[in-house]
Order: C-alpha cells, then sequence, then structure tokens
C-alpha cells in the first residue's frame, strides 16, 4: 500500500516538476551581478574572460557574470529561445544590425544612445561614421564591436607570374587575368559568388555594390535602391566572370585558393586565423586588394562590413550598470587592443590607424592593416527587419539568374528589386 | 463484497499507471496541440497577446507562391524519390536474400548510413556535388563537360533525392526483405512448375504478395517528403530560384527568422493535412489484401 501511494507520490512530483521546468524563469533576474552572453568562439571567448576579470576585480561597478551563447544552432535562434522563456541576460553580443533591427520591432531591446555616457563613448571610440549605419530615426539598438570589412584575397605568386605586380583594382584588371589564368572549367581567375545561403549576398553582390557605389545603400525605408548604374556595373561583372567560364558555380569541393582551382576570392578578416591554422604556406603568399570596381578610387575603397553588436535587453534590471560595463570595456583602448590581438577582428573605431596604441600591432601584420584601413569606408548591412526576406530575393532573382545565364544583368536587376518592394510593401 | 474494494484498488493502480503516460500527453501533445491550433488563427509575434484574425493566416498561406512553390516541389521530390528509394531498396532486399553468412552483419551495415547525422552527410554529398567536386571532375576528365548537380532545378531535387535515398534504402530494404521472407517457398515452385518466367514471378508473385511491405515504405517516403529539411537546408539552400524549398524550410523560416510564428503555425496544420491527404490516397490507390488461400 505503502509502495502505490509512493508511486503516486512520484508520479505527481514529476509531473510538478516538469510542470516547473516548463515556466518561464523570469524569477531568475538579478541586480547584484550583470548577466553577459558571448559569441561562441575561443578567440573571443578568451577575450571576455580577462576583461570580465579585470572589471570584477576593479570594483567599478556591479560585477559581471558571462558564458557563450548557448547555441545548439544559429545565435539568433537561441536569443529569441531565450526572450520567449526568459531567460535572456542583460547583454548580448554577437548580434548582426538586421537582427538587432527585429528585436527592437519586438520592443525587446533598449535604446542605447538614450544611456547616459553614450556620447562620450561614441567620441572616444571615433565612431560617428560608424554608428551611422546602425542608428535608425536617432535610435541605436544595437553598438558594433567589430568592423569586418570584405576584401579581396590574391595569390601573390599566380598574379605575379601572370604579369601583375598588385592585387587588381578594376574589373578590367580583372578580366586581363582572367584571360591570361583561366583554363576552360578547370582553373579559374576568381570565386565570384561565395554561396548558397542568404547571408551570403553580403560577400558578393552587395560588396560588389558598395564598392561600386561608394558605399551607397541598397535599400531605403521600403524601397530597394540598387537597380541603378552602380548595381548594373556590379551585376555586369559578375555576369561576365560567368559567361566567359572565368569562375565556378560554386567552390564547396575544397579551398580554391589552396589548390590555386581559383586565384582570387573575397575574405574577411576571421579567414587570417583559419588560414593560419590549416594552411599557413598558403597565407604567406595571400595579399588582400580592395573589392574590385569599374574604376579604381583614390583611397581605400568602400565594401560591405561584417559587423557583430551588443545589445542590453529591455527586461534588464541593471541596463544602466550594463551600459557602463560596456562603455569600460569599448572605450579602453588597452582591452581594444587585447581584444585585436585575441581575436584579429578591428575594433569599430574610427583611429585604428592614427592612434599610436595600436601601431606597432598593424606594422607586424600587413593583412590585418589592409582590413583596418576600410574599416571606415565599410558599410553594414541595410537596417532591415526583413534582411533576410530581401537577399533570399536578391539570391534567387539576381545572382542565381546570372550564375545560370538565364537572364541579363539590367533585367535581374529589375526583377530582383520589383520583387523586393513589392514584398516590403505587403509586409511594412 | 470482497470485488469493490479490489476493484478500486486495482483501479487507483491503474490510474497511478496510466497517469504517467496521460500527464506526458497532456504537456507534451495536447498543450502544444491546442497551442498551434490557437496560434493558427491569431496573430502572434512571440512577446505580445495573440490577436485573434480568424482565417488570415489561412488565406496569406494559400496565396503564397513561395508556399505553393514549396508544396509542388514536395510533389517534385517524390516523383524523383520514390522510383529511386523503392529500386533500391528493391535491391537491397533480393540482394540480402542471397547472402550467405554474415547477413545481419550486413544488414546493420545497410542502417549505418539511416542513423547517420543529416548534416553529416548533407556536407558530404555538398563537397561531392560541388561544380568543382570530385564527381564533376570525373565527368568531366571523361566527357569534358562539368554537370551543374546542385545549380540546374531539376538535377538540384534530383541531387537532394539521391542523398535521402541514399540514407534510406537499406532502412526501405530490411522492411522489404521482411516481406520476402514471409513468402512461402511453394508458390515460386509451382510457379516454376508452371513455366512463370522470372519478370512474371515477379510481377505476379513476388510484388502482390509484399504489397503491405511496399506500402509501408511508400507511406515513409511520403512522410520522410513532407519532413524534408535537412539536406535542402544545407546542399542547396532551397535554391535555385526556390526550386528546393520545402514546406518545413519554410516554416522554420518564416517562424524563427521571419518572426512570424501564427503564419507558420498555420502552414504547419496544413502541410499535415495534405500529407494525411496523400497517404489516403496513395492506399487507395496501391493498397492490396494479401490473402493466402
Amino acid at each position: 500500500m505503502t509502495a502505490r501511494r509512493d508511486l503516486l507520490r512520484l508520479a505527481l512530483g514529476g509531473g510538478a516538476a516538469l510542470f516547473a521546468g516548463c515556466s518561464p524563469q523570469h524569477a531568475e533576474k538579478r541586480t547584484d551581478r550583470i548577466r553577459l552572453w558571448v559569441a561562441p568562439n575561443d578567440a573571443e571567448e578568451g577575450f571576455w574572460k580577462l576583461a570580465v576579470a579585470r572589471w570584477n576585480a576593479s570594483g567599478m561597478g556591479l560585477p559581471v557574470h558571462f558564458t557563450t551563447i548557448p547555441t545548439a544552432g544559429s545565435s539568433e535562434d537561441t536569443v529569441l529561445s531565450a526572450l520567449v522563456a526568459g531567460t535572456e541576460p542583460d547583454l548580448s553580443t554577437n548580434i548582426f544590425s538586421g537582427f538587432a533591427v527585429q528585436l527592437a520591432a519586438l520592443s525587446q531591446v533598449e535604446d542605447l544612445a538614450a544611456m547616459p555616457g553614450y556620447a562620450e563613448l561614441i567620441a572616444k571610440r571615433h565612431m560617428q561614421a560608424i554608428t551611422a549605419g546602425w542608428t535608425q530615426d536617432g535610435k541605436v539598438c544595437a553598438l558594433p564591436i567589430y568592423s569586418s570589412p570584405t576584401l579581396l584575397w590574391w595569390r601573390a605568386d599566380l598574379l605575379e607570374a601572370h604579369g601583375l605586380g598588385a592585387p587588381p583594382r578594376t574589373y578590367d584588371e580583372v578580366y586581363r587575368f582572367c584571360q591570361s589564368y583561366a583554363r576552360s572549367r578547370s582553373r579559374y581567375g576568381m570565386q565570384v559568388v561565395a554561396g548558397r545561403s542568404w547571408a551570403d549576398r553580403w560577400f558578393d553582390f552587395i560588396s560588389f555594390y558598395y564598392a561600386a557605389s561608394g558605399g551607397r545603400p541598397y535599400l531605403e525605408g521600403a524601397r530597394a535602391l540598387y537597380d541603378n548604374q552602380p548595381g548594373l556595373e556590379a551585376a555586369t561583372f559578375m555576369d561576365a566572370m560567368f559567361r566567359r567560364g572565368w569562375t565556378a558555380l560554386d567552390f564547396d569541393a575544397e579551398e580554391p585558393l589552396v589548390s590555386g582551382l581559383a586565384a582570387g576570392a573575397v575574405r574577411g578578416p576571421w579567414d587570417v586565423e583559419r588560414f593560419a591554422k590549416l594552411y599557413p604556406q598558403t597565407l604567406s603568399r595571400i595579399e588582400v586588394g580592395p573589392m574590385v570596381a569599374r574604376a579604381a578610387s583614390g583611397g581605400p575603397g568602400s565594401t560591405f562590413s561584417d559587423s557583430k553588436g551588443v545589445v542590453i535587453f529591455k527586461t534588464s534590471l541593471v541596463a544602466r550598470e550594463a551600459f557602463a560595463f560596456l562603455a569600460w570595456v569599448l572605450g579602453e583602448e588597452d582591452l581594444n587592443l587585447l581584444w585585436l590581438r585575441r581575436t584579429g577582428l578591428s575594433p569599430a573605431r574610427g583611429d585604428l590607424l592614427d592612434n599610436p596604441r595600436f601601431a606597432d600591432y598593424y606594422r607586424t601584420s600587413p593583412i590585418a592593416r589592409a582590413y583596418a584601413e576600410h574599416v571606415a569606408s565599410a558599410r553594414p548591412p541595410a537596417l532591415s527587419e526583413h534582411t533576410i526576406d530581401i537577399q533570399k530575393i536578391m539570391t534567387a532573382k539576381l545572382v542565381e539568374p546570372l550564375m545560370t545565364g538565364q537572364q541579363r544583368p539590367a533585367a535581374a536587376l529589375a526583377q530582383a528589386v520589383a520583387q523586393t518592394n513589392k514584398m516590403l510593401a505587403v509586409r511594412m | 463484497m470482497s470485488g469493490r474494494p479490489r476493484f478500486r484498488r486495482e483501479a487507483a493502480v491503474g490510474l497511478a499507471l496510466a497517469g504517467v503516460y496521460l500527464l506526458f500527453a497532456a504537456i507534451f501533445w495536447a498543450y502544444p496541440f491546442f497551442w498551434l491550433a490557437k496560434l493558427s488563427v491569431t496573430q502572434w509575434r512571440f512577446f505580445d497577446e495573440p490577436v485573434f484574425t480568424g482565417a488570415h493566416n489561412l488565406v496569406t498561406s494559400v496565396q503564397d507562391p513561395q508556399f505553393l512553390q514549396a508544396l509542388w516541389n514536395v510533389l517534385r521530390f517524390l516523383a524523383m524519390y520514390v522510383p529511386i528509394a523503392l529500386g533500391g531498396a528493391l535491391l537491397v532486399a533480393f540482394g540480402l536474400q542471397h547472402v550467405g553468412r554474415g547477413r545481419a552483419f550486413i544488414a546493420l551495415c545497410f542502417l549505418l548510413s539511416n542513423v547517420s547525422s543529416g548534416v553529416a552527410l548533407s556536407l558530404v554529398f555538398t563537397k561531392i556535388f560541388s561544380s568543382t567536386g570530385p564527381l564533376n571532375s570525373l565527368i568531366f576528365d571523361g566527357t569534358g563537360i562539368r554537370i551543374p548537380w546542385t545549380n540546374h532545378p531539376t538535377l538540384a531535387m534530383l541531387a537532394i533525392a539521391l542523398v535521402v535515398a541514399w540514407k534510406f534504402v537499406g532502412y526501405y530494404g530490411l522492411i522489404l526483405y521482411s516481406g520476402l521472407l514471409a513468402v512461402p517457398k511453394e508458390i515460386y515452385d509451382a510457379a516454376r512448375l508452371d513455366h512463370a518466367s522470372p519478370l512474371t514471378r515477379l510481377v505476379r508473385i513476388t510484388l502482390p504478395m509484399i504489397n503491405p511491405q511496399l506500402m509501408m515504405v511508400l507511406v515513409f517516403a511520403i512522410l520522410v517528403s513532407f519532413g524534408l529539411f535537412t539536406e535542402p537546408f544545407l546542399i542547396t539552400g532551397g535554391g535555385p530560384g526556390d526550386s528546393t524549398v520545402t514546406p518545413q524550410m519554410m516554416i522554420y523560416e518564416t517562424a524563427f527568422r521571419r518572426l512570424q510564428p501564427s503564419h507558420a503555425a498555420m502552414m504547419s496544420i496544413l502541410v499535415s493535412l495534405i500529407s494525411y491527404l496523400l497517404v489516403v490516397l496513395a492506399r487507395r490507390l496501391f493498397e492490396r489484401k494479401v490473402v493466402l488461400a
């Protein structure tokens, strides 16, 4: 009889525990510490470990407790799940601008521009030009931590063997090199299309468009803008590369720069660490050039910036204290240098090459210097909560028709822009 | 007199044991089911209160060209997948019949592909099908052409069908093999005495006799088709031109990337209904009663 009663108790107890596990965790919100999520990679985790330890030892504010974003799929999915479950931290890094706008549209993040000390932080980091791309209606829902311009990596040995002493800067220079280097469907001048995912458009058409347009936006409100002269130039370049067989439909099978299957490819600064680990010999032969355009630009050319920022969630009970911590981390030049050394990603600040604190680092790392030169002229993605849909349309209506030669550049551009505008008109 | 207390005790034990399952079902089946039904007729963006919008999500879904394309893609996938998977499974089943020693080990090996990670498989096949990958290099060396496996609408779907078939063909083969074992040998002996050719024996005896297993495989294939996500998501990303987008990809992206869970809920209900109707239709068309007189 006792055993049966125990069994019943166990069943009810288990059920209660399950219910308790399903309930939101708002009770966890605390005011005695700041909870921070950081990007789940070793380099960034290593930086935050040191930065948080210094902050906690200094006693300048509430102690910070950090973990990496407990991600199984993407960081975005994890953050959303946490918000729904009420388990989000006070601060989270690794947020791209489009996702920050989505979170702002859902009223889930603080306006950082309204925080005390915001203007001082922006001035201290010389971020005025950079934050322009992160400001919407005067509000800043995410503050960029680093800026990763996209640039073209070229195999210097292959360029030299085919008569080029420096990386190509214009479409014509690329064409001339391809004429000499490419072999019918077995060796290609450069990789033009980055991949199939919506996010890959940042590393092909959007990068080429920014370079062609001097950083002009491709979207304004509910209107796509890239059916214009720079858009046509970028699309025509892609079209020419495919039609003449100077690039392949994809390079999924191998890293083309290593084997020389392609001599050039768009790469971000995060690839430096990857190549240093996996292909150190190839890295030593890499020379970084600007994103190509019809005409070479005088200074550092415009390109896309894959930037990630930090948000403070509306539910935080210690939002101001969290911003004070953030302002300290981002404002300290020592920590900016530590970030640079640990991650190789350029801090989002406009004085990287003028500031003597960073001079040593850039003297010894020419690739990092090339990226730093482009931080101020690199542009983030359009501030839109419909980023994914916009770039999926760009893929299906512009890039893929160009790849397969189904449409001419002007027609593909017009179709992609019309479809984007139609989608935005329905959604906004 | 003595039966009633005993009945109460048994009822209490039964209720306690069944209660665990009922509780489990209430939490993990009934609650999500009713929440899904509620979501499908409301508008909700994760953090606000759901607002009743009636048939709005239904109308939006049936008028959404990408959703209709995704449903059409399932039918295209089925048209390629079913013949490949059924043909492959029959080969596995017939092959197993002729294996002497180590049959259990070989059968187990066939299951390895089935338990392999879909993500890992997709990454491997992405490299294999790449326009500069080993398969294309081989074809190029022999013929001087490269096949755009993942960049042509029909070939991309065929590539996905081949990957999914590779994963499931061993599993389906074992199901069919179990059916073959149940066919009495005397029927074949009688057919041979009647000078029935191998093709006649296959078409008139074997296939009708394993109809229940074939139906089971067909139903599984339909369910796999409507649940397809990992392979197209990773291999083609839904392209080229949305030609390999599947309903599951749309539901995921609508719910978690476009942040429209209500719309996604309605799409998931529609997909469930359509897959159920297709299963019913397949059974009506192809299911036969197998009776040994």
